[in-house]
């Protein structure tokens, strides 16, 4: 028998995008008026940018690599991109759907050269094992956990699932949001979304006893 | 809600979004293995959310901020390098096709070395000879004749357009002047009557003619010596050259 997924109606769970509020909506005209500064050659405006989105930069970029330490690297290209491009950001749009685009980007082009350069190296064993390295020993723990956590729960998962998993199990947001953002169709979204949920809560659930004769 | 509908249901549904109200979590109080598997997963989801969402940046935002400035700048001027090194290299190319590529293919030096092949027929010179008279001209890498073996009278060049044209050249005197090879030499045509005056004399007619009237020589006077066949046909035919020549001995008389 095999289990059956309660599915919802993509309506139920695809709820439109809320207007933004007020706050939001002057945080956004401050920060197109940032971009427009650094744009004119404003360093200051610039750096305040930096300082205001780096670490949600670094936190997209957590779920497209495999430890922090890849995640800072990313995240670093992209205020690089960022700064090369403000005069191309239209500030109709949010900055952070702006920056997460730039950070998609540069992640999937990361993971693609990483992927070149390992199989130019000799050999995986020729390698040296990569360390976290950080002098504060607490963030050296936080950051062994959150590399551990990574490769344990999204290492099987295609980048596509574990970025939708991400944005809306554990960063809140809804689908509606994640369309928009990833440029991806509703219908997508939620696919990906089941697909990755699946993946990760199989092993969780195959603890249950009756899960295997389940699984016949 | 059984434990098969309670796990289908947990292997899809949000869980921040069940309330303590749905049927997962009615089922759950009444089921201790699907509770345990329900904490489970939420703890599970919760701890690797807390985990990523406060792990900080280590880098600080002013340095991140200062790098990406410079390194943005350096990499403009690197654009503008390498559009400059291929605006020159392009310039190279096209200098390069328009002095030396068409000019050589407007010489119609075609082909990957600037080689081409032609076959000039011969009517007077030998194919040795031939080879003779151009093979001085015929000395750039690649460039050859080839002399047929099959007898057929031509000769083939393979070099360059100049080295081809002067062969060709050079070939066309020697055939239009009458004396320069291919007419025999009335010192070479002396030499080769006493030639077959001794083979003659080594090799008589074993069968002499005894009235040449009866049976005349279609060719007498005209070929006026050489070895006879068995029909008094002469083997060889020699003809007096038509400008100048030395004077044919008479037959009897053998040349000393």
């Amino acid at each position: 028998m095999r289990l059956r997924r309660s599915r919802k109606r993509p309506s139920e769970e695809l709820e439109v995008a809320a207007k933004p509020t007020y706050a939001q909506l002057a945080a956004n005209a401050a920060d197109a008026q940032l971009a427009s500064l650094a744009a004119a050659g404003d360093d200051a405006a610039f750096t305040t940018l930096v300082t205001r989105y780096q670490p949600a930069v670094f936190r997209w970029a957590l779920i497209f690599s495999r430890d922090a330490d890849e995640a800072e690297d990313i995240a670093q290209e992209v205020f690089v991109r960022m700064y090369r491009q403000l005069d191309q950001y239209r500030s109709d749009g949010l900055l952070s759907s702006w920056l997460y685009t730039i950070t998609r980007r540069t992640a999937n082009q990361t993971r693609r050269t990483l992927k070149r350069r390992s199989r130019l190296a000799l050999s995986p064993a020729a390698r040296p094992e990569r360390e976290i390295y950080t002098t504060d020993p607490g963030g050296r723990v936080d950051r062994e956990r959150a590399a551990a956590v990574i490769r344990e729960m999204f290492s099987e998962l295609p980048v596509r699932q574990r970025e939708v998993f991400d944005l809306i199990d554990l960063q809140g947001l809804t689908p509606a949001e994640v369309a928009a953002r990833t440029g991806m169709k509703p219908v997508s979204v939620r696919a990906n979304l089941f697909k990755a949920r699946s993946s990760i809560r199989a092993r969780f659930l195959a603890t249950h006893p009756s899960y295997s004769e389940l699984r016949k | 809600m059984n434990c098969n509908e309670c796990l289908a249901a947990l292997e899809t549904e949000s869980l921040r979004e069940m309330t303590p109200d749905s049927p997962v979590l009615r089922h759950c109080a009444t089921c201790p293995d699907c509770a345990r598997l329900t904490t489970m997963l939420r703890d599970k989801e919760y701890e690797t959310a807390t985990v990523l969402n406060s792990l900080p940046p280590m880098s600080n935002p002013l340095t991140v901020a200062d790098y990406a400035v410079n390194t943005a700048q350096r990499r403009r001027v690197g654009r503008v390098a390498v559009m400059l090194s291929g605006a020159a290299l392009a310039v190279t190319l096209w200098f390069v096709g328009a002095r030396i590529v068409y000019p050589a293919f407007e010489d119609g030096d075609v082909g990957p070395a600037g080689v081409r092949t032609e076959t000039i027929a011969l009517t007077c010179l030998s194919p040795q000879q031939a080879g003779d008279i151009i093979e001085p001209y015929i000395r750039s890498q690649r460039s050859r004749y080839f002399t047929p073996t099959s007898g057929i009278s031509t000769i083939t060049v393979r070099g360059t357009a100049a080295e081809v044209a002067k062969s060709r050249e050079l070939i066309r005197v020697f055939e239009n002047d009458p004396g320069a090879a291919c007419r025999a030499t009335a010192t070479s045509l002396s030499k080769l009557e006493r030639d077959l005056w001794r083979l003659q004399g080594a090799f008589p007619n074993p069968n002499p003619n005894p009235n040449p009237r009866s049976n005349p020589n279609p060719n007498r006077g005209r070929a006026t010596t050489g070895l006879l066949g068995p029909s008094d046909q002469p083997l060889v035919k020699i003809y007096r050259p038509r400008e100048s020549g030395p004077t044919i001995p008479e037959a009897s008389t053998p040349p000393k």
